[in-house]
Order: C-alpha cells, then structure tokens, then sequence
C-alpha cells in the first residue's frame, strides 16, 4: 500500500500446550494507521494482538514459533526486554480495568514508574494532555481526584486510553475495546481511534464488522487459527478474494 | 401440551415440598445453634459476673500499739512485721464479745483475706498517728465468706457441705443485719496475677501475657507469611516445587497445635536454650502455628483480586513486581489483614502449645518483659479449673468471659478493618 511497515510478522505460529492456536501467520502492519482483525470467536484475533506486546508471556503455557518484527527488531529475540517492549506497544482492553484509584493516579503511574516526568508539575501537564487527547479532559475536569472506577463504562474506556497514551507508545493494541459499550460510547471511542491514527500505529480486534469498516484502513480476516486474508479495508469488504471472507462478511459463518 | 402442564403441575408440586422441607431443616439448625450459645453465654454469664463483684466486711479497726510497737521505737522496719493478723481478730473480737475460745477466734479471723494483713501493716507504716488509735475500714472478705455471701441458697446446705460452720453463719448474719457488708467491684480481679486465695487472684498477669505472646506472634508470623503468601501466588514458578511447598503449607494450617508446641519445646527451650514460660517463646510457637494461616489467607486474597488489574498494570510496561506491589497488593490487604486477625485470634484462645512451653506455671506477677515467666488467658483459665478451692468456680467462667469479651473484639475489628479497606472496582 505503500507505507512503512511499522510491524511485520513471518510464519508466526502460537500454541497453549499442546493445542496450535495460530497457524503461519504472516502480517505486516501499516505504521500510523488503524489495522482491525476480524474472525469469529476463538479465530486467534487476541492471541494474535496479545503476541504484539507479548502479553502472552504471562501465560505459562503458551509458547511462540516464528518471528515478530517492530521496528527491524525481532520482540522475542533473548536481548528484548518485554517490559521496555510494553512501554513502546501500548495496550487497551475489552473490558475497561482502570486502577481502583484517582483518574490523575490512573494516568499518572505508567509515566512515574517509567520516570517519563521529571517534577510535580510536568506530571500534572502530562496527565492533562493525554485526558485532552483522550477526549476526555472536559468532562472530569474538575474531578480528577475521584476515583475512576466511578466514570461510566465509556469515560472508563477513554481513561484506559488516555493511560495508554501517557507513556507516549508508538504503537497501541486495542482488544475489543466497545464490546462492553452502548452505541453511543462506541461511536465515540471509534471518533478518538480516527484522531490517534494520526500520531499512533493501531491495531484492533473487534467483532463488528461495521466498526472494522468504519475505523480501519487495512482489515485481517482470521478464521480458526489462520490468517485467511488481509488488504485494504474497503476491498476486504466489497470484493474478498478468498470464498470463507465472503461467507463471514454475508454472515454465513461466525 | 396440556398433558405437558400437568406434569410440570406435578413435579412442581413435589419440587416446592422439598424446598420448604429444606428451609424447615435450616431453620432447625440456626435455632438449635442459637439455642446452644445462649445456654453458653447464659451459664458463663451468670457464673462469672459473680466474681467482678466481691464482699468487704465493715470493721473498726483497732491498731493496739501493744502488739504493733510495744517499745514505741516508731521505726518502720519492726512495723511492717508486727502481726496485724492479731490485730484483725481482735477487732473483730470487739464485734462479737462473747467470742473467747481460741478456735471460735480462728473461725472468725477466717472471714477476712489473709492479704488485708499485710494492706494494713502497709497503712501504718504511712500513717504512724493511728498507731493506738482506731479506725472503721472495709477490709476484704475471705473467699469463703464472699461465695456464701453470692450464693444464700448455700446456706440452707448442711454444715458439712456448707464451707463454713453453723457459728460462722450466725455471725455472717448478724453482720449483714447490722448492715456491715458490701459488694464492691472486685479490683484485685482487674489488676493482680495468679494467687492461691480465689480472692487476690486476678486476670491481669495472664492479659499481659497473653497480649506481650501475641505481640512477638504478629511481629513474627505477619511479614513472613505475607512475604511468602505474594511470593508463592505471584512470583514463583510453577513447578513440582512449588506445588510440594503448596500442599505442605496447607498441611500445616491443619496439623493439632500441641504439635508445635512440642517443636516449641524441643528447638527453642532445649536446642535454643530460650527461657522457659516466656512469651517470646510462647509467641515463637504460636507465631509458627499462625503462618499457614495468614500465608493461606494472603493468597486466597491475591487470588480473588480479578486479572483485569494485573493486565492493566503489566500493559503500561509495570515489571511483575511493580503490578503486585502497586496494584494487586493494596486490593487484597483487607483479606490479609481479616486472614490475620483471625489467626491471631485462634492463637490467643490456644493454650495446647503453651503447656508444652511451661506457660502454665503458677505466677504471682505480671510479667514485664518478653523475658518474664508468664501465663496466658486461656491457660490461666485451665490452671483455675483444675483448682479445688470453691471460688475459683466463678473466676474461671469470669475468665471464660474476658476471653470472650477480647476474641469478640478482634474479631470485630476485622470486621471494620474490611470493610474501611475494601475498594469496588
């Protein structure tokens, strides 16, 4: 498509014991764009994201074949630290897990343990701009000491986000980030995915199609552990190659 | 379909039967468990609030400079060992002044404590001007004479079975008609340690050391076992290992107390050499008995915080450590600190392990140091059943309730400490 190619993955296969969960999956990622995977469930689409910022790591079981490259470097090469990986690969999860404590404290620990601030008040800056450009900052503004588990599903999305974003990561994952958000969260969640796409490689697994077409430029069809097909998003769903993307985009399967 | 109904109809009939028999089965067991602890109470209460209270006798006390200082010297030395025992009888003559026999004066000497002697002996060496002079004072009642006082019924037994004879009894009655007895609050039980006479004996020596034992236990057993319990559920590896350790310590929260006790007995007084009946010893023990439990409790905690907040944290870049000690940690301290308190409160109610360390001593003083001999509360209480003197009876059941009093307020208080700490997420 004529990008950079911020990450490319070759013949990566993923196994939880003895089970394969992924198959040869060979992908390249479109730096500062938004890539969507779509796949029933159980098709591999988290594993898959999860191998991104090695997450996976913390499964005892699970075991990676293959080669992930960000940036010319291989992530599970020995001399990769997954902790310094994670600060560059950020992530955003299904289900919005903000830290049982203030919103400032949420956004503020990744760059304080992270010593990306040098003082009080670059901190506060910090903070305030990732809430801005999470879209978030007009809302709590005056109750950014409450804690933020008391934010909506939606505010608690963004605030997730907005962490995400304080540790500055060149790339951001996002695992089914509206699955447990009404439409109106949703749209605009998928709103802030469009502006961050200007500064943030992004990579999202979601159920919906209609949000893959809304959202993403290049869309990953996975099905049953293999990556069946990958272009750009408008094709994949106007004319797919392959007769098992028809079949799910018409909703014959999944 | 209709024929369908009615089957449901059917069973429905039989599913709702055995539903109010279930709750009916319920309810007989809550009612028979509620029936059970107030008998329990009921027994304990009634027995033991008789000795918060105790008997003093009204006496005009003569101090006969005779028989305290008959060369007048004043010196305080030869005071303090004159016999006051005499002076006590003699005033109690006075009450009664047709009592001359040698033996019927013994019997009536016998309604006062034998430590009101030396309280006096102590007064006069303060106030020298009453030698010669008389005083009224209340002097403590004996035991014997303080459980007939707290019990009339007693006093229609027969002699034999009655602790004091018909002639004491008389005179018993002829001092509450003049109005000469009172019931006033039992200090000695508050403030003094063991003692042979059911009268002096007190609580206090035991609370202390009960309180010093669990202090060396929590000192010891709290940051081991929360070490171990973070290490074991979040840091360590999962192997055979592991899994050994993991059965072993669960094993442990199970194996009898008097089992550590002897371990107690055999490493820290014979190998060791530590004092025998100390608290450091009886906190060593017991703080080994508690460390399965709160290193069980902390990782049952660790568990039930949800995944979520781990990914959160290992998501921004955190190390293993950093999400545990930042996140995880804080969300599972209320079920550490409940897990705490009750194994705290478990030591305080044991006695097992501390006989085997010769904590059931008899001890005279509150101990002040961790070093001291000492008892403990429940092992005092065990020494005072074991004792045959009749008013040891009410101090064990009011011993029974200042354990109860202390285990309801631990518990209590990891209660509370619950509930302040828990956060929603």
């Amino acid at each position: 498509m004529g990008e950079n190619i911020k990450i490319s993955t070759k013949k990566v296969n993923v196994f939880y014991g003895d089970k394969k969960a992924l198959e040869n999956i060979s992908l390249e990622i479109p730096e500062k764009k938004v890539t969507s995977l779509i796949g029933p469930s159980g098709c591999g689409k988290s594993t898959f994201i999860r191998c991104l910022n090695r997450m996976n790591d913390t499964i005892d079981i699970c075991r990676i074949e293959g080669k992930i490259i960000i940036d010319n470097e291989d992530i599970y090469a020995n001399e990769i630290d997954p902790v310094l990986l994670r600060a560059k690969v950020g992530m955003v999860f299904q289900k919005p897990n903000p830290f049982p404590k203030s919103i400032f404290e949420n956004v503020a620990y990744g760059p304080r343990i992270h010593g990306l601030a040098k003082s009080n008040d670059e901190l506060d800056e910090l903070v305030t701009n990732s809430l801005i450009k999470a879209g978030l900052f007009e809302e709590i503004k005056d109750r950014i000491h409450e804690p933020g588990t008391s934010l909506s599903g939606g505010q608690q999305q963004r605030l997730c986000i907005a962490r995400t974003i304080a540790i500055s990561p060149q790339i951001i994952l996002m695992d089914e980030p509206c699955s447990a958000l009404d439409p109106i969260a949703t749209a605009v969640i998928e709103e802030l995915i469009d502006e961050l796409a200007k500064n943030y490689t992004i990579v999202i697994v979601t159920h919906s199609m209609q949000q893959a077409a809304r959202v993403s430029q290049q869309t990953a069809f996975f099905h049953m552990g293999n990556l069946i097909e990958v272009g750009r998003t408008d094709q994949i769903f106007s004319t797919p190659s392959q007769k098992k993307t028809q079949d799910y985009i018409t909703g014959k399967i999944g | 379909m209709n024929s369908n109904l009615d089957k449901v109809k059917l069973s429905l009939i039989k599913r709702k039967r055995e539903e109010a028999l279930f709750r009916f089965y319920g309810l007989v067991g809550i009612i028979s468990a509620i029936l059970f602890l107030i008998i329990i109470l009921y027994s304990v209460i009634s027995q033991g609030q008789k000795a918060f209270f105790t008997t003093f006798i009204k006496v005009d006390v003569y101090f006969d400079s005779e028989i305290i200082d008959p060369e007048n010297k004043r010196n305080s030395e030869d005071i303090q060992f004159a016999d006051f025992g005499t002076i006590i009888s003699e005033s109690l003559k006075r009450k009664f002044p047709h009592i001359s026999d040698k033996s019927d004066v013994r019997e009536l000497a016998s309604f006062i404590s034998t430590s009101e002697a030396d309280n006096l002996a102590e007064f006069i060496v303060k106030n020298k001007n009453y030698i010669g002079e008389s005083k009224i004072m209340w002097l403590l009642a004996s035991s014997t004479i303080d459980v007939i006082v707290k019990n009339p019924e007693m006093e229609k037994l027969i002699e034999e079975d009655r602790l004091i004879s018909d002639k004491q009894l008389d005179w018993l009655n002829q001092i509450k008609s003049n109005n000469e007895l009172k019931r006033e609050l039992n200090k000695n039980f508050f403030t003094k340690a063991d003692s042979t006479e059911p009268e002096q004996a007190g609580i206090w020596g035991s609370l202390v050391g009960s309180f010093l034992t669990l202090i060396i236990t929590l000192i010891l057993s709290f940051p081991v076992a929360v070490a171990a319990g973070v290490f074991l559920e979040e840091l360590a590896p999962k192997n055979k290992f592991t899994e050994f350790l993991e059965v072993n310590i669960n094993n442990l929260a199970a194996v009898p107390s008097i089992i550590f006790g002897l371990l107690g007995l055999a490493i820290f007084l014979n190998i060791m050499h530590l004092p025998r009946s100390a608290p450091i010893v009886g906190g060593m023990v017991l703080a080994l008995m508690t460390l399965p439990t709160i290193i069980i409790a902390t990782r049952s905690s660790l568990k039930s915080v949800p995944p979520s907040i781990r990914e959160a944290a290992i998501g921004l870049g955190a190390t293993k450590f950093q999400s545990v000690i930042d996140h995880v940690l804080p969300l599972a301290i209320p079920g550490i600190m409940t897990g705490t308190i009750i194994g705290m409160s478990r030591a305080l109610g044991e006695s097992a392990p501390l006989l085997m360390i010769g904590m059931v001593a008899f001890i005279v003083d509150a101990p002040g140091s961790f070093l001291d001999s000492s008892t403990a509360l429940p092992v005092q209480i065990y020494l005072w059943k074991s004792t045959a003197a009749r008013g040891f009876v009410e101090l064990t059941a009011a011993g029974v309730i200042v354990l109860l009093a202390f285990l309801i307020l631990m518990n209590g208080l990891a209660v509370f400490l619950r509930q302040k700490f828990e956060k929603k997420w």
